[in-house]
């Protein structure tokens, strides 16, 4: 059924995220839908799937209409939506998970579970997957987990399904698979398929229509066979940045060295960080970005190797003594792990240095005049301390969590970033880009960075090293482009493809 | 102007109208406790002669100062999101051990024991909750009722007979101040000035607001906590000691039972929620206040205990309810 969309708004705060968003999805059609991180892509979705209330504007499928959706009454209008994150437990079956929540009960109200196996079995291999549907889901592969959470999803067909980048964690393989699983439910059972991606090549593959979005609005609605490679380009990185030439920049000596150093997953990492440099780390879900991080940050424990601060050796055991040495880590998850919510912009920035600012009794003035400084160092808008930290939208509350470690009361020379603009609108991303190139101006400091966003990491990097597993697979100039990071992103792996039967 | 731009003008406006909203809401919420005390002491002030007299406000500061020494430590901790279900016991413990010592050494060695007894069982309860991240509850509740055992086992009777400097201490006063209520006053004082001035104040609710984002943010988290259970502690022991002191005996059955649930219901009516991250110690102390003035004012009324208890149950779940319509409109 087609599904369209008038007029639908929703703000936060006093940040609009969508800003009246019209746009038709088609029966039959593979719709996909691109935009930079902070488009309101992920907002969109969420008032299509009920996760999220719009403040305006209507839904309509087929001949209903709806001004919002709860999960429940969206999955009775016959909409599905598969998450980036699977919504399923790895400690169960597969025929458990494909049930989850309504599982087939007998009289007696108990499961019956040989049933729900047989109908699992075969919904999981019409879809071209053949497993026991006894296995434990922990057992399989991102792809065969994708491909469980799609027959959970048809289990009860939908006219509408949502896919959220679904290939972000897949390899080449199965990423090819999935298209053509997808393109086939489009064609013959006529569903409408929004799906998110911001792989171009994806796009350009499986979409019949392709919409982008950017800062709460739809660009352009177009269809794919009209459309070139660089049109999509140009879509969703509409602000190719001004970047001078990356070999003309100055770099400084080796700040951080890690050697042979072993994050918590396989592999161990050599690399080394020049002063002055903006150094990134790509990969897809699961390659052990943020474990890496973490470990240099000391969140957790090294496994092997050892580290380099200035030519010092140094062993973080925890983020206070990687702080002391002069590393800090900007988590990604800002509201869960970097910010608190609850108390004022002043606090959220000086956190880490009230006791440093004040050992014993504390100093309004001289909190105000440090707070004042970082405002206006990351543009804070408003530069208000009293603000409490949820208040603020979400390029101002990153400039919050960078600007902890901004205050010139410590000594912080190598600051990590997990997913630096992870929901941040274009306008912030800029400032923020501005901000950390500033930072490392000087040649005495550098950034190190992991992002899940190709179109990020060409941005922002000098250079990028790509991770498979917890190892650097190469370590490159950004200039190679996105579908290069991609591509040296994606390890197929072999021993998985073999369950898979060979699609034609 | 473009019709988008027309559309957002008027949106800012209902977001305005909203956020009025919020501040009404949130003054009603805030005005609420201090309302209550304020009308609970008019009534009591028209129905008794005797309940304004400034010995009768006194005594009621005299006989809750163990509550509010313990209460605006416990209230502290929950501002972290950590809670301690061992303070009556651990006053037991504290109360009793104390009047062995005072009956056999005398007043010195007695407080030392009581409040030794309080650093003991803080480090306990710390080390386990803080330092090895034990369940806070389990933890506490069977420090709870080992505590409460080992109180009876150590004075199977009621223990009396006191030094003079005990009874004194119990029941003298200085500048016409108990010295119970000088006690309770210094207590607050230090707590206050804590969460308000001090560096560590600031890192204590950061805690509570959110602990994954204080330790990222080098926080010493594990020290803190223990701190925190260090402190009820020795607030615990210390309220021991001033209460076998006012009693003048130790009844190590009936001395600080069901205090756990007294103290926390005072700390909840000051308004800080059982997940921390938020709060005042000065509204805790309104708290106890608020149930110290409703147990006397029933006695001066000739009503039994059992109506401020009912009373006091209303209230605190009528705190509740605006709590609940806080988040409610916060979240809208």
């Amino acid at each position: 059924m087609d599904l369209t969309v008038s007029a639908l708004r929703k703000r936060y705060g006093s940040n609009a995220v969508l800003k009246g968003i019209d746009v038709t999805f088609r029966a039959g059609e593979v719709h996909a839908l691109l935009g930079p991180n902070g488009a309101g892509k992920s907002t969109l979705l969420g008032c299509l799937s009920g996760a999220v209330t719009p403040d305006s504007g209507t839904m309509r499928i087929g001949d209903d209409e709806f001004p919002s959706f709860t999960p429940s009454s969206a999955f009775a209008a016959g909409t599905a939506i598969i998450y980036q994150h699977l919504q399923l437990v790895c400690d169960l079956s597969v025929a458990d998970n494909v049930f989850l929540g309504q599982e087939l009960t007998g009289r007696t109200r108990s499961i019956r579970s040989r049933s729900q196996k047989a109908i699992a079995r075969k919904i999981v291999r019409d879809l071209g997957l053949h497993v026991d549907p006894s296995t434990l889901l922990g057992d399989l592969s991102m792809g065969e987990q994708q491909v469980v959470a799609i027959a959970r999803a048809l289990r009860h067909e939908p006219s509408i399904l949502i896919l959220d980048e679904p290939t972000a964690a897949l390899s080449t393989d199965e990423t090819q698979r999935l298209l053509v699983l997808i393109r086939k439910l489009a064609v013959e059972k006529r569903m409408t398929i929004i799906y998110v991606t911001h792989l171009l090549r994806e796009v350009l593959e499986v979409a019949d229509v392709a919409t982008v979005m950017r800062d709460g609005q739809i660009l352009w609605s177009r269809r794919v066979a009209d459309l070139q490679f660089e049109d999509l380009v140009e879509g969703i990185a509409p602000l190719a940045l001004v970047k001078d030439s990356i070999a003309a920049r100055a770099r400084g000596s080796v700040l951080l060295g890690l050697e042979e150093f072993g994050s918590s997953r396989a592999g161990s990492v050599t690399l080394e960080l020049h002063g002055g440099e903006i150094f990134g780390l790509f990969g897809l879900l699961g390659s052990g970005r943020t474990d890496l991080l973490e470990c240099i940050a000391g969140v957790r424990r090294s496994r092997a190797g050892s580290m380099c601060l200035a030519g010092e050796p140094v062993s973080a055991g925890s983020p206070r003594s990687a702080q002391n040495a002069g590393i800090a880590l900007v988590p990604s998850d800002r509201q869960i792990q970097a910010l608190f919510g609850d108390m004022r912009a002043d606090e959220n920035v000086l956190m880490p240095n009230y006791g440093s600012l004040s050992p014993l009794w504390r100093r309004r003035r001289s909190e105000r005049v440090v707070f004042d400084r970082v405002a206006s160092r990351v543009g804070l808008a408003p530069p208000r301390p009293d603000l409490l930290a949820s208040e603020f939208s979400g390029g101002n509350g990153q400039k919050i969590a960078v600007g902890r470690w901004l205050t010139g009361l410590d000594d912080i020379s190598v600051l990590l970033l997990d997913e630096p603009t992870q929901g941040v609108d274009v306008g912030a991303r800029q400032d923020l880009y501005g901000l950390f190139r500033n930072y490392v101006a000087g040649l005495s400091r550098s950034i190190l960075f992991a992002s899940s966003d190709p179109e990020e990491v060409v941005a922002l990097a000098d250079r990028v090293a790509v991770l498979v597993d917890g190892r650097v697979v190469a370590i490159v100039s950004p200039e190679v482009g996105e579908t290069e990071l991609v591509a040296l992103a994606h390890g197929g792996s072999a021993d998985a493809a073999k369950r898979w039967e060979t699609l034609p | 102007m473009t019709i988008s731009d027309a559309h957002d003008s008027s949106q800012f406006g209902s977001a305005q109208r909203t956020q009025i909203r919020m501040r009404l809401s949130a003054a009603a919420i805030n005005g609420f406790l201090p309302a209550a005390v304020i009308v609970l002491m008019g009534y009591f002030t028209l129905a008794s002669p005797v309940f304004l007299s400034s010995e009768n406000l006194m005594a009621i500061v005299t006989q809750n100062a163990p509550t509010f020494i313990v209460a605006g430590a416990l209230g502290v901790m929950l501002m972290a999101g950590y809670v301690d279900l061992s303070i009556g016991s651990v006053l037991a413990v504290s109360g009793v051990a104390a009047g062995l010592a005072f009956t056999s050494w005398g007043a010195v060695p007695g407080i030392g024991v009581g409040i030794g007894i309080g650093i003991v069982a803080g480090c306990i309860n710390g080390s386990l909750v803080g330092l090895l991240d034990w369940s806070p509850i389990v933890v506490t509740l069977g420090m709870l009722a080992f505590g409460r055992g080992l109180a009876q086992y150590l004075a199977p009777n009621s223990v009396f007979g006191f030094p003079d400097t005990i009874v004194e201490l119990g029941s003298g006063s200085w500048l016409g101040v108990s010295y119970l209520a000088w006690g309770a006053a210094i207590v607050s004082a230090c707590l206050i000035v804590m969460m308000a001035r001090l560096p560590v104040g600031r890192h204590i609710t950061a805690i509570g607001v959110n602990t994954r984002a204080a330790f990222l943010a080098g926080i010493r988290v594990k020290p803190i906590v223990f701190g925190l259970y260090l402190m009820v502690g020795v607030a615990a022991g210390l309220a021991g000691i001033l209460q076998v002191a006012r009693l003048d005996s130790a009844p190590s059955g009936t001395l600080g039972l069901g205090f756990e649930i007294t103290v926390l219901t005072a700390v909840l009516l000051g308004g800080i929620p059982f997940t921390g991250g938020r709060g005042f110690v000065w509204r805790v102390l309104l708290g106890v206040w608020l149930m110290g003035v409703l147990r006397n004012g029933i006695i001066l009324l000739n009503m039994g205990p059992e109506v401020a208890s009912m009373i006091t149950g209303g209230v605190l779940v009528l705190a509740a309810g605006l709590e609940a319509s806080r988040r409610f409109l916060r979240s809208r």
